[in-house]
């Protein structure tokens, strides 16, 4: 355990400009006391190296689009940094969320609860914790 | 109930108090004057017209779009066959929200979500395939353009298809959107133009509209994308009210447009509704209250066909739930109810998947087969006005009404509805409102069937929301290459030329927009030219 708060990469995926699902988690981790940073619409690459430079302790990936463009941000993201948790949250239809689950990546379809996702973000950080 | 339950409040979803019952007592002095009013007549609160449905049905006119140009077609033509009245075409919002075509790295980056939200239409050509078949001279067409900056060449695609079949424009019904709030609000954009610019491009369109296309509504204030992203009920009834005031004092100060034609185009507005049936029905007879008197006593309008504001409305698709989503069936049902009553000239209903992805035939047959069965089997259409006298919803009316006047002061005072938007000031509100709404979920004191409690579900079989189709992005890559291939490349050349020098200067830029669609330029290259020439809207701080 340390005194930083666990750092939390929020990011979207697709093109949609849609944010007000994002905006309502991101307060909710911020309120749990976790560092948010907001990295905006970008693209694989540019998630890869907004998580490294930030040094970030998760990633939540925010999707508005097709889960294929999903599944290689996550490849890039495995590609640089192994060990990185990943959560997914946004327009995720069941059959999505089962091959995201499926890659060790949890799901937070629309629906789910400011508790369960604060409740994962705490799981998934919890060797750095403090949050 | 799977929790304790918390002691209930008794408060419309905007949080103004209810009275377990209400009397004539309850009706404020100022609304009582105009109680006695019928439908038809000013200021237009019970209805806009006398004869309500009974001359002129609200319009069926669903959100449809996906994946390639003849995809949208068939969806379109789907929903045409099924009793849809009027057709509205969605654009990708990768290439269309951005004014990009498929090849910008952006886009090709993503390249499987080209198509998952409408057509990919770079050029007129794509256009014309979205509309094969169609009868656009006798259809009530949505051009798509929701965003602003992609409006002019979204509307001169369309216009461009429909003179090349040799249809008048001044012949041609149908509307456009460019909605502020949804491009500055609700669906925020990684590059856009800036809101002064946006403005410039709305009153070219208004008064491009008024010479050349006078059956058109030009721009469609959708107050819907405030509601659905935080806005409360009379926050964006204000907002609305307050976007429209830029928008005439803005025609006012170009000085080329008589005021009434002004009002009377900009009077096609899009409000949402909700699940608070009886506030947003109150809503809407307020809105037009307050139109008429905006008209009256700001600008001196008294033409009463510009007084009469028209509406849209769209239920909030926020409202749809991902878990157990046939119980969006009867949401759907309820939240058109209230559109109803509250007197809409048209509706679209979101479809039972909503929350899951853009809607499948069936749920798109869902959302006519609603409209049908409260068009015909309820008798709902045989009065107007049916709520009005009634001391609640007269008094919610007036409620409504005072904190929207309240709420438009407030914007005023902050500079105007534009400069609300550039400082995030109206994002803050929105944004203060999802975050409540969002714990009251969370602890209990919104109950969301299916959601929050009564979880137990034996749905028969997994909605898994329609897939679209895969290649998308591969066939319009193609036609992108063909286009600029097989153009003239010299007036495609002098047609942007043309174009530009219409954004630099202060000329209309719609006659430059129809000659450069004409011309088969395309929607990257008109975006590049609008970023050069008004560079990128300075974002505020969102979350």
């Amino acid at each position: 355990m340390t005194n930083a708060a666990a750092r939390i990469l929020l990011v979207k995926t697709s093109l949609d400009g849609h944010w007000r699902g994002l905006s309502v988690v991101a307060r909710a981790l911020r309120d749990a006391g976790f560092h948010v940073i907001m990295g905006g619409m970008l693209t694989g690459a540019e998630i890869v190296r907004a998580a490294v430079d930030e040094d970030v302790d998760l990633v939540g990936l925010n999707v508005g689009g097709h889960v294929e463009v999903v599944i290689r941000v996550i490849g890039e993201l495995r590609a640089a940094r192994q060990d990185l948790p990943i959560f997914a949250g946004g327009v995720l239809p069941p059959s999505s969320c089962r091959r995201l689950n499926a890659m060790g990546v949890e799901t937070f379809p629309p629906g789910s609860s400011l508790d369960e996702i604060v409740a994962a973000a705490r799981r998934l950080t919890a060797p750095v914790a403090g949050a | 109930m799977s929790r304790p339950p918390l002691p209930p409040t008794f408060a419309t979803r905007s949080g103004i108090p209810l009275r377990a019952s209400y009397g004539p007592e309850d009706v404020p002095e100022s609304h009582r004057a105009v109680m006695g009013t019928r439908p038809g007549q000013p200021p237009f609160h019970r209805g806009g017209f006398a004869q309500g449905y009974r001359t002129k049905p609200w319009r069926i006119f669903q959100l449809s779009g996906f994946g390639k140009p003849e995809d949208e077609n068939e969806r379109i033509k789907f929903l045409l066959e099924h009793g849809e009245t009027g057709f509205l075409m969605e654009h990708d919002r990768n290439t269309a929200d951005h004014m990009y075509n498929v090849d910008h790295p952006d886009v090709v980056a993503r390249r499987e979500d080209v198509g998952q939200t409408g057509a990919v239409m770079q050029s007129v050509r794509e256009v014309a395939i979205c509309l094969d078949g169609i009868p656009i001279e006798s259809t009530y067409g949505h051009a798509g353009g929701a965003v602003v900056q992609h409006a002019p060449f979204a509307l001169a695609a369309y216009w461009t298809v429909a003179k090349r079949r040799g249809i008048a424009l001044d012949a041609l019904g149908g509307t456009g959107q460019s909605d502020f709030f949804l491009t500055y609000l609700g669906c925020v954009t990684k590059q856009q133009v800036p809101t002064a610019a946006g403005l410039r491009l709305n009153a070219d369109i208004i008064e491009f509209c008024s010479e050349h296309v006078p059956k058109w509504v030009p721009v469609s204030i959708a107050g819907y994308n405030g509601g659905d992203t935080g806005l409360n009920a009379y926050q964006e009834l204000g907002a609305v009210i307050a976007n429209a005031i830029e928008y005439l004092d803005e025609i006012k100060r170009r000085g080329r447009l008589d005021m009434a034609t002004a009002a009377y185009r900009v009077a096609g507005v899009n409000f949402r509704s909700t699940m608070d049936i009886f506030e947003d029905a109150a809503k809407l007879r307020a809105a037009r209250k307050m139109w008429c008197t905006l008209l009256r006593d700001r600008y001196g309008i008294t033409d009463e066909r510009a007084q009469r504001m028209r509406i849209h409305i769209v239920t909030a698709g926020s409202m749809m739930t991902y878990q157990q989503p046939f119980n969006n069936i009867v949401r759907g049902t309820l939240m058109a109810l209230s559109a109803v009553l509250g007197g809409t000239q048209s509706l679209g209903v979101s479809g039972y998947d909503e929350a899951i992805s853009i809607p499948s035939e069936h749920a798109h047959q869902m959302s006519v087969r609603i409209q049908q069965i409260l068009q015909h089997e309820t008798n709902l259409a045989s009065v107007a006005d049916p709520l009005g006298g009634s001391y609640y919803i007269e008094t919610l009316t007036a409620d409504i009404e005072k904190r929207a006047w309240e709420f438009a002061a407030d914007i005023e005072q902050r500079g105007g509805f534009l400069a609300t938007l550039d400082s995030g000031w109206l994002h803050a509100r929105a944004r203060d409102n999802q975050v409540a709404w969002q714990q009251a979920e969370n602890d209990g004191r919104q109950t969301i069937v299916g959601v929050t409690d009564f979880r137990g579900d034996s749905t028969p079989f997994e909605v898994d929301g329609f897939p679209g189709v895969n290649d998308s992005f591969d066939v319009a890559l193609e036609r992108l290459h063909t286009v600029k291939r097989e153009r003239h490349e010299a007036g495609a050349h002098a047609a942007l030329k043309g174009l530009e020098a219409a954004c630099r200067g202060t000329a209309n830029v719609m006659p430059a927009m129809m000659v450069a669609l004409d011309a088969e330029v395309t929607l990257g290259e008109v975006g590049d030219l609008f970023r050069d020439v008004w560079g990128d809207w300075q974002t505020p701080e969102l979350i």
